[in-house]
Order: structure tokens, then C-alpha cells, then sequence
């Protein structure tokens, strides 16, 4: 066989190919009918032979890497996941998000040492000693906290930890503001602004061996352990906490489940066990991701809460108490218990990946 | 005998493999795929990327304008409400523009699609939501002093990933254009050599594939340098095929030699071929079938 006559041979195959791939590309494979896909498996096969011969007889590097890309071209649709769908969101909030979370849990206690720890520490020191809170929170931050827990202030217009960021709280206070549903919106849209985007930035710069992770912990626990404590020894204590309590369940839990996942790729470089050091990036922070995925939908919640349910001043601080106590249960039964039942087995996380399954069911072996 | 021979093909063969996969310089990944072939990816490098991300830049940007003028005008009626959806809208625009783009349409952001860059997973499969979730939350510790530490992973992994891309297991390639390669023009005015005055010598397939391919790609080269070598495979091809014909078309224009060459074996073994398979079912030579 000679390099022409091959080439006039399988050059209608080859033209096929392109046809149904053009096809293909424009509509989800999973739609075209059952007789173009197994054509097209067929195809892919000739193709890919065509190619393994161009080149083991050498016959030209621009035939093949005329082929070369027709294969991967089809490689990549055929071999592509299928389409994402909301039963698959379900499937991962119910199930795959708690699990992973459970397999990975000493992670989430580490995040949670280094938050909840500082957090309470600040605290104590300056409810005993509010002078010291000045050193930790800015001065005009200071009064803007006396006039919102204050008697006569609604709870509205500010929170704790809009205070971060003082030029995005500025614009909310400059703009003419509605009635109060309109301001409550205006607050959800920000605290999920906010919020997500700390928790994301916490897990993220785990990638740094866990430095940047670490720092965002100590550094928030630090912060809002200061101005909790700052609040109460102004006798703001019982409008404060009332107001803390619902969302505090879901917030501060979701930040330290989201530092948790930034360990995890923190310690992956640090530790990597049997596996290389990106290999082991690679399949923890696979998990890692949906583990902080599960984070950021929490903070969402805790967005609403937030904006909806803590502030509003009809609501007796009792039953905020009561309501607030509920959703910690909540919280701490969903992490702790949903996706138990063994009806839906634990998928493999993307493609190929089996072995990061295996590896969860590695730690959950050695946590029982 | 035994032992040593064995031991040899242990450590041979690895070797091979290695050196094979992995290509110490260049642009290439190699894939192997199911069907065990080894595909062959054009990885795109820290230029291309910047560029396909300045575009991006920009219509993150527009969107942003975009959405603040509509912000302004739902804002006559809820202001509150208004500014609260743009604050959404611009978290969904910061963290949530790459995920979206490459998670959900094929690993290609609107500037990688301008660039012909294409995000896909190192074992060549296409890009997930995770992986594109994980790539791009990872971007934020790769942005950190102007994509400082991004551009420095870049530089020092084979296959120019960033942090996320290690992380996530993903690389950025260069998508090349589906193009048949068409047989030379200057084929078809070139006679092939004259059969009396060659010996018997047949040149290798692999010799007349370099031929084909030479004569595709000349016009890069100067017509002095394509000259200076073609003539050295002209004059060894003269030698060992006996050439007794004119020696300036040799030397003078070994080009056109070398296509003559190409001709006179890569056409006529098939015509030769021809005959004798209608030689063999009885329809004579197509001399005859054409005077039918």
C-alpha cells in the first residue's frame, strides 16, 4: 500500500468524520440518533488506526497531524461527561458534599481550632478589657457598632463584618434606600458578595501551603472575636446575639468548613503521602473543591438569613434565641448525618478518577 | 544468557517508552487514548494565554459597565434591590466567569475561543465543572503580585501550568485547523525519470514521504537553500539508482530531480500495481480496457 492510494482510499472516511464531528459539536452528542453514534464510535476507531499507521510507517508529518487532530476532536466528544442537570445538584447537596466532608473531618476540626479558638480568646480579652478593642478595629468602625446595637438604632443598615471592607459599605450608605424589603435585598446582594468571596479566597490560598488559609482564619477569628466582645461590653450583648445566632449557624461553620478544604491542599503539598506532591494535589484537591463548594452554597443561605430573618426588629429576641439554636442543629445534623443511607452509592468524582473514591473510602475506614 | 538477556530488555525498552512520551523541549503533549493511540496536543504558552486573558479582561469589564447602567435604571423604582443584584452579579462576575465559561462550554472562555485556546484535562479528556471550579478559585492565589506566581509556575512546569492547572489537572492547547494536506502542484507538471536510464534500486516509502513532504513545505525555505538540500539527497538518490540521464538535472535542479524521483516510484508502483491486479482477474492491461 502506497501513501496516495491510502490517502484516496481513506479520504472519504476522513470526510465523514469531519461531517459528524461539525454535527456533532453544534448539538450534544447524547441527542444525535443512535445510528450516527455508533457510526461515529466506528468512525473514531478507523480514524485512530489511520493514524497509528500513517505514523508508524512514517509518511508525513502534516497528514499526521491532520489526523492527529481529527482524533482528538473526537476523542474529546465522545469521551465528554454528561450533561450536568439539577438532580446531580441534588445528588451533590444531599449526598456527595456531606460525605466528602465527613471522609475529610480533621481537616474541618484543624480549621476549626484555628477560628473558633482565636475567636473566643479575642473575645474574652476585650469583653474584660474593651480598651484593647481599639487595636484590633478601627476607630470609626467602633462607632458605627455603638449606633447599630444601640437602644434606639435599627439593625439594618450595617453588620459586623461589612466593616471590613469600609469603601463597599460607604457606597451602600451614600445610595438613597428604600423601604425595608428593598434594603433587605440590597444587604442579601452584598453579604453574598462579601462573605463567598472571603470563604472562596480562605480555601483558595491554601494552595500556598496553607499559609494564606491559615492567616484568613486567625485573622477573621480574631477580628470578630473582638468585636463580639467590644458589642457586649457596650451592653449591646442581648441585641447583638440575637442577631448572630440564626446565621452564625451556617456563616461561621461554612467559613471553617471552607478553611478546612484550604488545608487539605495546603497539607497535600506538605504531605503527599504514597503519591507524588502534584499527584496528590491533584486527587485531594479534587475533594477539596467540592468540599468548599458546599461551603459557598451554606454562606448563600447564611446570606438570606442574614439579610432576612436576624435584623428584623418585630421578631422578640426569644424566639430568635430559639429559631437561631434550631438552625445550629440543623447544621450540625445535615453535616453530621445526611447522605448516611447507602441507597445512592458515592460516585467517583469527575473523570477517571476513581482513585480519589477509593481514597475516601481509605479515610473513612481508618476514622471507624 | 538467559539472565543477561533479559535484563537487557528490561532496561531497554522503558527507556524508549521514556524518551518517546516525554519530549524534554517543545510545545507538545502526548495522550494516550483508549483505543491506544497516542494523540499528540499543541500546548499554548504564557503569550497566547495573556492575550486570551486581556480579552477577557475587557468583556468582564463591559459586563460590569453593562450591568451597572441597568443597576442605575432599576434603580429609579428599587434601589435597594437593584444594588443588591449587582453585587451579586459582579461575585458571579469575579469568581464565577471562568467557571462558567470553561465548565459549560468546552473548556473555552470567550477570549480562549478568539485565541483558539482550549482548557482540557491532562489525560486528554475534556474539562468538568470541578476541575474548572477548582482552576479558576485557585486563580486567585495565581493572581496574587499580577499573575506573578502563576506566570512563575508557568515557567517552571513542562507543560506551562499555573497553580490551578496543576492542582485541577488541567492544560491550555493551542487548537490547530483541520486541514487535508493536498498533494503538491508541481507534481503534475514533472515527467517521471525515464525507466532506461535507472538501475534497479527502489527507493524506501519513508524516503518518498520525506520527498512528498519537502516539496509540500518549500516555499519556506529560499530558493537557494532548498536547493543547497535538495541536492544532498538528489546526489545520493543519483548514485545508488545508476542515473545515467543528464547529470544537470542533478545538479541544477535537484529539486525538480527529487520530484521526478517521487513520480516515477510513488505513481508508478501504483499503476504498476493496477496491471497486475487486472492482470490477475483477467481484464488485461488498461491500455486494452481503455481501447474497449
Amino acid at each position: 500500500m502506497n501513501k496516495h492510494k491510502f490517502i484516496q482510499e481513506r479520504r472519504p472516511h476522513w470526510k465523514r468524520f469531519e461531517a459528524l464531528l461539525e454535527n456533532a459539536s453544534r448539538k450534544s452528542i447524547s441527542k444525535l440518533p443512535t445510528k450516527e453514534i455508533s457510526n461515529y464510535s466506528q468512525l473514531l476507531r478507523e480514524v485512530s488506526h489511520d493514524l497509528a499507521t500513517i505514523r508508524s510507517r512514517g509518511w508525513g508529518q502534516d497528514l499526521i497531524s491532520y489526523l492527529n487532530d481529527l482524533v482528538a476532536r473526537g476523542h474529546n466528544l465522545f469521551y465528554s461527561a454528561p450533561p450536568a442537570n439539577l438532580a446531580g445538584v441534588y445528588h451533590y447537596l444531599a449526598f456527595e458534599f456531606p460525605r466528602l466532608f465527613r471522609a475529610n473531618m480533621g481537616y474541618f476540626l484543624t480549621a476549626c481550632l484555628l477560628f473558633f479558638l482565636p475567636l473566643g480568646i479575642s473575645w474574652c480579652v476585650v469583653q474584660n478589657n474593651p480598651s484593647l478593642a481599639s487595636r484590633v478595629i478601627p476607630a470609626e468602625m467602633m462607632s458605627q457598632f455603638d449606633q447599630m446595637y444601640g437602644e434606639d438604632s435599627s439593625l439594618s443598615t450595617e453588620s459586623e463584618e461589612s466593616a471590613e471592607e469600609g469603601q463597599e459599605s460607604d457606597e451602600s450608605e451614600e445610595l438613597p434606600l428604600g423601604n425595608y424589603g428593598d434594603q433587605r435585598a440590597l444587604m442579601a446582594g452584598f453579604y453574598i458578595n462579601h462573605n463567598v468571596g472571603i470563604a472562596l479566597k480562605c480555601f483558595a490560598l491554601g494552595i500556598l501551603l496553607g499559609i494564606g488559609t491559615v492567616y484568613t482564619l486567625l485573622f477573621n477569628g480574631i477580628y470578630l472575636g473582638a468585636v463580639s466582645g467590644y458589642i457586649i461590653s457596650q451592653g449591646n450583648g442581648d441585641r447583638f446575639l440575637s442577631f448572630v445566632i440564626s446565621h452564625g449557624s451556617f456563616e461561621l461553620t461554612a467559613i471553617a468548613v471552607a478553611g478546612g478544604a484550604g488545608l487539605m491542599l495546603g497539607n497535600a503539598l506538605i504531605h503527599p503521602g504514597q503519591r507524588t506532591r502534584f499527584q496528590s494535589l491533584q486527587v485531594r484537591g479534587l475533594e477539596a473543591v467540592q468540599i468548599a463548594g458546599g461551603a459557598a452554597v451554606m454562606l448563600v443561605i447564611a446570606a438570606f438569613i442574614e439579610a432576612f430573618w436576624s435584623p428584623s426588629d418585630d421578631i422578640p429576641s426569644s424566639v430568635k434565641y430559639i429559631v437561631g439554636s434550631g438552625l445550629w442543629l440543623i447544621v450540625f445534623i445535615y453535616l453530621g448525618f445526611a447522605g448516611l443511607q447507602s441507597n445512592s452509592q458515592l460516585k467517583p468524582v469527575g473523570n477517571k478518577r476513581q482513585d480519589s473514591a477509593a481514597e475516601t473510602d481509605l479515610n473513612r475506614e481508618r476514622q471507624a | 544468557m538467559t539472565f543477561t538477556a533479559t535484563s537487557e530488555t528490561a532496561t531497554d525498552v522503558p527507556q524508549r517508552v521514556d524518551s518517546f512520551r516525554h519530549n524534554v523541549l517543545g510545545l507538545e503533549m502526548q495522550v494516550e487514548t483508549p483505543e491506544n493511540v497516542i494523540l499528540t496536543y499543541q500546548l499554548a504558552g504564557p503569550a497566547q494565554r495573556y492575550v486570551a486573558y486581556m480579552i477577557d479582561l475587557v468583556i468582564r469589564v463591559l459586563m460590569v459597565l453593562g450591568m451597572m447602567i441597568i443597576t442605575r435604571m432599576l434603580g429609579i423604582v428599587l434601589p435597594g434591590t437593584a444594588f443588591g443584584m449587582f453585587l451579586v452579579f459582579s461575585f458571579l462576575n469575579t469568581w464565577g466567569y471562568y467557571t462558567i465559561s470553561e465548565g459549560f462550554f468546552k473548556g473555552q472562555s470567550i477570549g480562549k475561543h478568539f485565541c483558539g485556546l482550549r482548557v482540557i484535562r491532562d489525560e486528554g479528556y475534556p474539562i468538568t465543572f470541578w476541575p474548572a471550579l477548582l482552576r479558576n478559585l485557585v486563580r486567585s492565589a495565581d493572581a496574587i503580585v499580577f499573575y506573578g506566581i502563576g506566570i512563575t509556575s508557568m515557567l517552571l512546569t513542562r507543560r506551562f501550568q499555573r497553580l490551578g492547572d496543576l492542582v485541577a489537572g488541567t492544560v491550555v492547547i493551542q487548537e490547530r485547523s483541520l486541514t487535508l494536506p493536498r498533494k503538491p502542484v508541481i507534481l503534475d507538471k514533472i515527467q517521471p525519470l525515464n525507466k532506461n536510464e535507472i538501475g534497479s534500486f527502489l527507493p524506501r516509502d519513508e524516503v518518498l514521504s520525506l520527498i512528498d513532504e519537502f516539496i509540500g513545505r518549500r516555499h519556506v525555505l529560499t530558493y537557494d537553500r532548498g536547493h543547497a538540500l535538495a541536492a544532498i539527497l538528489a546526489n545520493s538518490l543519483a548514485e545508488r539508482l545508476n542515473y545515467s540521464g543528464d547529470p544537470k538535472k542533478v545538479t541544477h535542479y535537484p529539486m525538480a530531480f527529487l520530484a521526478a524521483v517521487y513520480k516515477t516510484f510513488s505513481f508508478a508502483k501504483e499503476e504498476e500495481e493496477q496491471e497486475a491486479v487486472n492482470a490477475y482477474h483477467g481484464l488485461g492491461s488498461p491500455a486494452e480496457v481503455n481501447r474497449e
